[in-house]
């Protein structure tokens, strides 16, 4: 699976603010609803966060990957944000979290979402790729990085 | 013996005590039982074998062999963590001593048809095989270079370490028995002899190991001393209960057990002599019995002994396994590992020598047969328990190796010591800010020690990789800062197919929660229990961890588990 399927360049973000994971989530989820427009911000901030209560996303190593499903969503979609600086995430092991790839499937795509998901766990536990990521300077340099891996 | 003899004597068996340690490299790599290396050098220095060296002396290696596996077993409960009786101490004990009975009593059977030999002679080799040799699975499982599920793992070596006693005591009533055949008692000997052996093991190993524990922390020693007064203490109490009739394997075993449990100045150095030791009476027993069998005289019997050994392994062992943790419904992946890991050792062949010493007839058959199942079951066991625990699924990641550390006593205060961690590269702890160390209550941070500097005010100082900490910490908080100074190389996060799944839940989230995140549907009567208990649930409230259920497209799995309670749970998605 290419990553160019999920994500493209409007939804995704180079040296996003935020000091804490409430505020880094909120701020997410209005940069997502800004290019889908079906979204409602609030309620996508609520089912994210609804998840991260049964367990953080945190897959170590500063990443985390929050998701969700919802109802007035097209096709799975994908954003990518990469922190100004790393915010306490509640991750596997401790560590501030910078690198998030947020991933919203619709309502109906259970097996779709499950697969997808796995997959960007194993892409996103590549320690190379992340620290490509990592050396990004812009969006569209941290997009490219993203759709090649 | 003339003096020049003895020195050739020196000289061959330190020799062989060093080929011996050099070959155990080899057979790391070749994944052998190491045991079966040692028998073999043993059988090759032999009278048959080109070093040509006659040994048959049946009363030296029986003195030489209950030495050596006293303290084989001493050690093995050194090393025997008293958490791991929650959920193995009771399935353990029925495997030693049910488990024992029925394995022996099937094969005795098998002996009987195959050998036709008179009862009570079948019963006795039966018997004799009996036991699962704690020195072989010791041995095996700690150096097989992965972690069982605790349930398996303490079960087993639980097991090993108290079955002893069953096969002896059965072993030595049956010789009795046939010594003194028509008194018409047999049945009173035997409930009597049982309780003997049993009762002295229990009462000698709980009070002598009570006392020793007390010298252990009062008397006021070199520290090189502390091993020696266990050891020495310890034999003291195996000889004693042999001597009143009562099993000395289960007192020293106990004895081991409660030493090994107490937090005592020079704990350490305690383990590690024992450790040492315990490797040199496997490889000095094991030489010694690969020398005195005579492989010529194996040859009538290897179609018999390979029938019984196929008996033992494939059927009296699981049938005596299921049976015996039939009340303990454990996962029938873990009865069948169980049931394969049912290793024969030194225990038999050295009950072979019973009816010998005891002065019975066709005791030379009873040798050479025990001594070729023995092999058999080394061979093939032995060599496949690894693959084995990685086909039936039950083998965990190695966890994180505990972080080398520099480790003062603080003598007379039991349960603190100094510790001494290297912030190295990759571990947790570089980067992270001092007060954030995982200090508990009790422990104390004393200092960062910088290019050899002590520093001042280190409480915002994030740790870099040329720093030490001392800490102040108590036995309890050990394991946490292991966790944390451990190198990266060896913890488990980011490994492609990552055991413990991808996410981590609360143990405390609802299972309709996470069927509703996830999109499936759940049965009404789980969907309001939290992951937590309904993991407990599943494992009749003794969940280890590696524990797992599926749950629609995921996979819940027990991560970490403190005291009794399920402390964090994964989730595996594509399951």
């Amino acid at each position: 699976m290419s990553l160019s399927s999920i994500l493209t360049l409007e939804r995704t973000l180079c040296g996003a603010e935020g000091r804490s994971k409430k505020r880094v989530l909120e701020t997410t989820c209005q940069f997502i609803c800004q290019d889908v427009l079906s979204l409602d911000s609030e309620d996508l901030c609520d089912k994210i966060s609804a998840r991260e209560q049964l367990g953080s996303t945190g897959l170590g190593h500063g990443i985390a990957i929050p998701h969700c499903r919802i109802d007035n969503c097209s096709s799975i979609t994908g954003a990518l944000i990469k922190l100004e600086h790393p915010v306490d995430f509640d991750a596997i092991d401790g560590e501030a979290v910078d690198i998030l790839f947020v991933l919203i499937v619709p309502d109906e795509a259970h097996d779709e979402h499950l697969a997808v998901l796995a997959t960007l766990a194993k892409l996103f536990s590549d320690l190379d790729f992340c620290q490509q990521l990592r050396d990004a300077k812009t969006s569209q340099e941290l997009f490219q990085i993203a759709i090649n891996a | 013996m003339t003096i020049e003899l003895m020195y050739q004597y020196i000289f061959g068996a330190a020799s062989l005590a060093l080929l011996c340690v050099v070959a155990s490299v080899f057979t790391r790599r070749v994944g052998a039982p190491i045991l079966l290396v040692f028998l073999v050098v043993g059988m090759l220095v032999g009278e048959d074998g080109p070093g040509g060296f006659k040994f048959d002396d049946f009363g030296l290696a029986f003195l030489l062999g209950n030495i050596a596996l006293a303290i084989i077993i001493f050690d093995g409960g050194l090393g025997t963590q008293k958490d791991t009786f929650r959920v193995s101490l009771k399935p353990a004990l029925s495997l030693a001593t049910i488990g024992v009975l029925i394995t022996a009593a099937i094969t005795g059977y098998a002996v009987y048809w195959v050998l036709g030999l008179p009862w009570q002679e079948a019963l006795l080799i039966g018997a004799i095989v009996g036991s699962t040799d704690a020195a072989a699975v010791f041995g095996l499982l700690r150096n097989a270079g992965f972690e069982l599920k605790e349930r398996t793992g303490a079960t087993l070596e639980i097991e090993s370490g108290s079955n002893d006693p069953m096969a002896i005591f059965l072993t030595i009533t049956l010789v009795q028995i046939l010594q003194a055949q028509g008194n018409g008692n047999e049945g009173w000997t035997i409930v009597n002899e049982l309780f003997r052996q049993m009762g002295l093991g229990l009462a000698v190993g709980f009070t002598g190991g009570y006392l020793l524990v007390q010298l252990l922390k009062k008397l006021a020693l070199p520290s090189s001393s502390y091993p020696l007064l266990a050891l020495a203490g310890a034999i003291s109490l195996f000889g004693l209960t042999t001597m009143w009739d009562g099993s000395g394997f289960l007192a020293i075993f106990i004895v081991g057990v409660m030493i090994g449990n107490t937090p005592l100045p020079y704990s350490n150095d305690i383990h590690r002599f024992h450790d040492g030791i315990s490797w040199l009476s496997q490889i000095g027993m094991f030489l010694m019995l690969g020398l005195l069998v005579t492989p010529s005289n194996l040859l009538p019997i290897i179609v018999p002994a390979v029938a019984i050994a196929f008996v033992l392994i494939f059927v009296a062992r699981p049938l005596a396994v299921v049976i015996s943790l039939l009340p303990f419904r454990f996962p029938w992946r873990e009865q069948v590992f169980i049931g394969w890991c049912g290793l024969r050792g030194a225990v038999p062949i050295i009950l072979a020598l019973f009816p010998s010493l005891a002065g019975l007839e066709h005791t030379q058959t009873y040798f050479d047969l025990v001594f070729f199942v023995v092999l058999v079951s080394l061979v093939l066991q032995g060599w496949t328990i690894a693959p084995m625990a990685r086909w039936l699924g039950i083998d965990l990641p190695p966890t994180a190796k505990a972080a080398e550390c520099l480790h003062l006593t603080i003598k007379h205060e039991q349960d603190k010591e100094l510790l001494v961690y290297p912030v190295l590269a990759g571990s947790q702890a570089a980067g992270t800010k001092v007060k954030r160390l995982p200090v508990t209550e009790g422990s104390q941070i004393v200092g960062v020690i910088h290019r050899g500097i002590l520093l001042h005010d280190i409480d915002q100082r994030k740790l870099s990789c040329d720093d030490q900490v001392i800490i102040l910490a108590t036995s309890s908080a050990r394991t946490a800062l292991g966790r944390v100074f451990a190198p990266a190389a060896h913890s488990s996060f980011n490994q492609d197919g990552r055991f413990f799944g991808e996410f981590a839940l609360h143990p405390q989230a609802k299972i309709s929660e996470i069927a509703q995140a996830y999109g499936f549907e759940v049965d009404a009567n789980i969907a309001e229990l939290t992951v937590k208990s309904y993991l407990a649930k599943k494992f009749h409230g003794k969940p280890v961890v590696g524990d797992y259920v599926k749950l629609g497209p995921v996979k819940l799995i027990v991560r970490e588990i403190k005291g009794v309670t399920i402390e964090s749970v994964g989730l595996k998605l594509n399951s």
